[in-house]
């Protein structure tokens, strides 16, 4: 989950001020657009090294850090 | 297009011919059957509350270009002709983004309901549920956040509920857009995770579930690009509920055939 986070705050939200927490609303305020959620996803799928269907993609699975990292373990 | 060039009548036992291009040309019954569909969903719409409004045809470029409508479908988009040739316009492919030009550049006095009805174009391919020309209905609410959530969900309610008083077999569930490529399925992606567009489909006559209505969360998407703010200088949050009447039209008529269709829409009323 450190990895996952590392990765959200230096690099996804690079140029956001605000960071988020592994508990984190993070589809609140705007904080992911269309671009940055296909590259939250490519960042799992490498991670994984599991493709990851569109049907897949929902706030269930996606919540938070922890809910993500919960859903998408690393291999 | 030559509306000769039609196809037999898919549905059964019903004058409802659909052109190769995707034109619809219903017969008396089937007309007004979708006159009164128009009326209930207007009916509905302003005992609301809503402000009717009335829009052309036809739109700029520019509104279309600035709701980004062209990133995301650009193979649906109809041109033509202005008169003075002096801009480009498009055959509407939705009424809503007429209400968000109407609004650009100003603050709103408060919570903020709209409806307009429009005949709409959109060049897909043409099939027993996608037509080129149609008429939509839309209530457009726009200010907090809250408010435009508790209206999308109101509509949800309101609806289904109609739906059902009209014996109508109907699901309501999270929309699929197979449309989008390249970038536009991060949009579609973020759309699906944060539930922001439902649609409420019925069986059309294949049996196959048809789209009849969508209930839509645009959250500052419109209103940014728009300049459309709350009284304190913020954006403002928009939503909208679209209602395709001729598809409603063909989810009645094979449910209960014209007739019976008829006597229940007719017979309808608001179930707020």
């Amino acid at each position: 989950m450190e990895i996952l986070l590392k990765f959200v705050n230096e690099d996804l939200l690079a140029d956001s001020q605000e960071k988020v927490a592994p508990d984190t609303a993070l589809f609140d305020e705007g904080r992911i657009d269309s671009l940055k959620i296909l590259r939250l996803i490519a960042f799992l799928e490498v991670r994984s090294g599991k493709k990851i269907p569109d049907e897949l993609v929902v706030m269930d699975r996606f919540r938070t850090i922890e809910t993500i990292a919960k859903n998408f373990p690393d291999r | 297009m030559n509306i000769l060039n039609s196809r037999a009548s898919t549905v059964p036992h019903h004058d409802f011919l659909i052109s190769h291009d995707g034109l619809l040309s219903p017969g008396p019954a089937e007309t007004r059957l979708i006159h009164v569909l128009r009326s209930r969903f207007r009916e509905m719409a302003l005992a609301a509350g809503a402000e009717e409004r009335q829009f052309p045809t036809v739109i700029a470029e520019e509104i279309l270009d600035r709701s980004e409508y062209f990133q995301s479908f650009p193979q649906f988009a109809s041109a033509v002709n202005s008169p003075n040739k002096t801009g480009k316009y498009f055959l509407s492919p939705a009424v809503c983004y007429h209400c968000y030009q109407l609004l650009m550049n100003s603050a709103l006095a408060g919570d903020t309901l709209l409806t307009c009805e429009g005949r709409c174009f959109r060049a897909e391919s043409t099939n027993d549920c996608h037509l080129w020309e149609f008429t939509m209905t839309e209530v457009v609410f726009l200010g907090e956040n809250g408010f435009v959530r508790a209206q999308c969900d109101a509509w949800k309610q309101r609806i289904a509920r109609w739906a059902a008083h009209l014996g109508l077999t109907v699901n309501l569930a999270p929309a699929k857009d197979p449309f989008f490529v390249g970038e536009t399925r991060g949009k579609k992606l973020l759309q699906q995770i944060k539930g922001l567009k439902y649609e409420l489909t019925a069986p059309g006559v294949s049996g196959k579930d048809i789209p009849v209505a969508s209930f839509n969360l645009h959250e500052r998407f419109f209103t940014s690009r728009f300049a459309v703010t709350l009284t304190g200088g913020e954006p403002a949050y928009s939503g909208c509920v679209a209602f395709g009447i001729e598809r409603w039209c063909m989810a009645l008529l094979a449910q209960h055939g014209v007739n019976e269709a008829l006597r229940r829409v007719e017979e309808s009323h608001d179930l707020r």
